[in-house]
């Protein structure tokens, strides 16, 4: 029967084949799973947002974390933030996400209330958290996340351009007005296609902070509605507008063409930012012959300057993944090892766990970060609780609109119509 | 994509190099049927990869997609079965008058400006001049890259504030500054690049001009037509069937553009939603808001509008477009 001899040989080989891929995949779905030695080692992802620096620091410290744990290799992916979203909001939906991931704040509850978090109670270390830093980790009671690292709301500004034009540094307590006036008065001292200040009313963060100040808040406190109404988004989003006529903050037509921001490009004198950003780009506005400085955010309100510890980000597991114990020990070594500590330094901002704290070496610009936020820390008070899973895409459509306002495509008080009606469809889809 | 055309446009002038079908069909059944059975099977089985790939990765999820759009979907969480209120929705949504107008807008303007410019650069390269092989090529280059990420992101730095497109407009008195930060111009950018990558026409329509027979230019020639006239009443309905080609394929691929404007304008179709297409907003829907249920509503009714405006195309070809050969005109 020897007919064909090519195609037995072929049927042998697939056999050979199959059974191999069975045999390979018994192995790998055995009871023992790799033994998480040298030879047989165990296999975690962890993923970040953030740019080439990060990366390179990261993975520094991921190799010393392997050299330290023979038995895991850690396979690292990164992208910038709004990509590295896009991408894990689909593996979010096929249930492919990374064992160990950055998480943001503001997604916490769309992840965490769909149970694809492991509650991390008695499996990473809590004991170490700076004060307070571990509420923002929990989501209705349950520990989901770790702050990897802390930031507040700010006032980024050029000393040396505000001194220059005769302005007095900003301080605590500081007002929209005053701050207002201070942007007129740099901008007509710089002239020429360089503004002394950005505008910043078409960030949810800056008027969360707004509405802070006046006891109010973004969301309710069950984060199924907005907490303000239309009236008042139209007077947040008019409250630049008078400066926005006259020129004195750069027109959208400029700023959407930004790459790396205005303080950065050498053409902006300030900006309401997060704290930790300041490191980042003080380098660069030296190399330009500046200055940067931190001062608290105009407030509406010199005894409540509406500012709250935000972890700037967190480190989440996956609850998924196979292998807990070694994702865990992973995110105990980048939070707690003296020597990581050290490799990551404040990129990802102030450490938040007081071993972090000790060991980070600060350069004056995270000097000055760490000096401001003990500046504020009387002005702090209770973070919102974990805004609700829609936030991303309402934050998204909150840039949106208010660029409609800024081309004078629409009036704030329409812009401020659409939001809710927008705004009421995307948070009863979460619900 | 850019090179399927050329093989499936219909030849300008139907000739006679195939002889009637159903005579030496008939007589293969009669003499071998089996072995045509068998020969049926062999062809199926080879096309059994594109019919699984076309079942899973087409036929499938357009199916799924068309049961998602009768239901409230979330990427996340699931949904239930709303009938039609997707649908009734939309009507009430303004965000869908926005992104049909942007489309609209978009399919009348380039459409026809890049129809227009790879006829006239087709007729250029039919003529017979030494080198014309170096030409043909490199105007058709563009349209091998054109959809790519990279040239958006050229794109985007050609029409920037400042960028070449701006200079070169402000020597003549511009004052709009780039097109990335203009809405009232910015659409033009993506025209332009659809414009620029009209190689896959081009060719079709070289292939159309190639056909039209020289002896017809001839005699309208010795009766003292000039060229404008021989172009009307000779090429123009020569290639009649070409053109018609051309419009259906650009028009419908013109409604589905996604890619470049999703590089160039964002999610948000920024600048102001000037840039948002419909199928830029299907995309917001579906994975910013991740309003699965509601996003496939909206690409279902991006279904039903292509195909309408095909249908009308085809009914008004009817009466425009003359096959030679055929004498119902």
């Amino acid at each position: 029967m020897m007919r064909n001899p090519h195609g037995l040989r072929r049927r042998s080989l697939l056999t050979g084949a199959s059974a191999a891929a069975v045999l390979a995949a018994a192995a790998a779905c055995g009871d023992d799973g790799p033994a998480g030695t040298a030879d047989d080692p165990i296999e975690i992802s962890f993923e970040w947002w953030g740019d080439a620096t990060r990366a390179e620091i990261t993975k520094e410290a991921i190799a010393l974390f392997e050299q330290k744990n023979t038995g895991i290799k850690v396979k690292t992916n990164f992208a910038d933030f709004p990509a590295y979203w896009e991408g894990m909001t689909g593996r979010m939906a096929s249930q492919d996400l990374p064992d160990v991931f950055q998480m943001d704040y503001s997604r916490l509850r769309q992840f965490g209330s769909t149970g694809l978090l492991l509650p991390l109670e008695g499996v990473v270390k809590t004991d170490d958290f700076r004060e307070g830093f571990l509420e923002t980790a929990k989501l209705d009671g349950k520990l989901i996340a770790v702050p990897a690292a802390g930031n507040t709301l700010g006032l980024i500004y050029r000393a040396d351009w505000f001194e220059a034009h005769g302005v007095t540094p900003p301080a605590p307590g500081y007002s929209w007005d005053q701050y207002k006036a201070d942007i007129a008065t740099v901008t007509a001292g710089l002239g020429g296609g360089k503004w002394g200040g950005g505008d910043w009313a078409g960030q949810y963060h800056f008027m969360e902070l707004w509405l802070r100040q006046q006891g109010g808040s973004f969301y309710t406190e069950d984060g199924k509605e907005l907490a303000f109404d239309q009236a008042k988004l139209a007077e947040w989003w008019q409250t630049t507008a008078d400066l926005y006529a006259a020129g004195d903050v750069p027109p959208v037509e400029t700023t959407i063409e930004w790459t790396e921001g205005g303080l950065v490009q050498d053409l902006l004198a300030s900006e309401i930012g997060w704290d930790n950003f300041m490191p980042g780009s003080a380098p660069v506005v030296e190399e330009n012959g500046g200055t940067l400085a931190l001062a608290a955010p105009p407030s509406l309100d010199p005894a409540n300057l509406g500012l709250y510890l935000k972890p700037s980000m967190q480190l989440v597991i996956s609850a998924a993944t196979e292998q807990a114990e070694a994702s865990a020990k992973l995110i105990d070594f980048l939070l707690g090892d003296p020597e990581a500590v050290k490799i990551l330094g404040t990129n990802r901002g102030i450490p938040a766990t007081n071993a972090g704290l000790e060991n980070v070496e600060l350069d004056p610009y995270a000097q000055a970060v760490l000096d401001y936020e003990a500046s504020v820390s009387q002005y702090l008070t209770t973070p919102p609780p974990a805004p609700p899973a829609a936030t991303g895409a309402v934050e998204v459509k909150f840039g949106e609109l208010y660029q409609q306002v800024q081309y004078g495509e629409m009036t704030p008080a329409d812009a401020a119509e659409l939001f809710f009606t927008e705004a009421a469809t995307l948070l009863a889809n979460e619900q | 994509m850019s090179a399927s055309p050329s093989t499936t446009a219909p030849p300008a002038a139907t000739g006679a190099e195939a002889p009637p079908a159903g005579g030496s069909r008939g007589a293969a059944k009669r003499r071998t049927p089996i072995s045509r059975r068998g020969e049926r099977l062999v062809g199926y089985t080879f096309m059994t990869p594109w019919i699984i790939g076309s079942l899973v990765f087409t036929v499938g999820p357009m199916l799924w997609s068309l049961y998602l759009s009768f239901t409230d979907y979330h990427l996340l969480l699931g949904g239930e079965f709303i009938g039609v209120e997707n649908y009734t929705a939309m009507l009430d949504d303004p965000m869908f008058a926005r992104a049909v107008k942007v489309t609209l807008m978009y399919v009348l303007l380039a459409v026809p400006l890049k129809l227009v410019a790879s006829l006239a650069v087709a007729m250029l390269l039919t003529q017979s001049r030494r080198g014309i092989g170096f030409y043909r090529a490199a105007f058709y280059m563009p349209s091998l890259i054109a959809m790519s990420v990279g040239i958006a992101i050229v794109w985007k730095a050609l029409f920037a504030g400042g960028g070449p497109q701006d200079q070169f407009m402000s020597w003549f008195g511009w004052e709009g500054g780039g097109f990335i930060g203009n809405p009232s111009v910015s659409i033009l950018m993506l025209v332009l690049l659809s414009v620029w990558t009209f190689g896959a026409p081009m060719v079709i329509f070289m292939a159309g001009l190639l056909q039209v027979p020289g002896e017809l230019h001839e005699a309208a020639e010795v009766d003292g037509a000039g060229r404008w006239h021989r172009f009307v009443h000779i090429t123009i309905p020569m290639l009649s069937p070409v053109i018609f080609f051309n419009v259906l394929m650009e028009t419908v691929h013109a409604f589905q553009l996604f890619g470049p404007a999703f590089i160039i304008g964002g999610t948000a179709g920024g600048p102001a939603w000037s840039t948002l297409f419909y199928t830029v907003r299907i995309y917001a829907l579906a994975f910013v808001d991740l309003r699965m249920g509601y996003a496939s509503a909206w690409a279902w009714v991006l279904v039903l509008a292509v195909g309408v405006v095909t249908l009308v195309m085809f009914r008004a070809a009817k009466n425009l477009v003359y096959y030679a050969g055929e004498d119902n005109r």
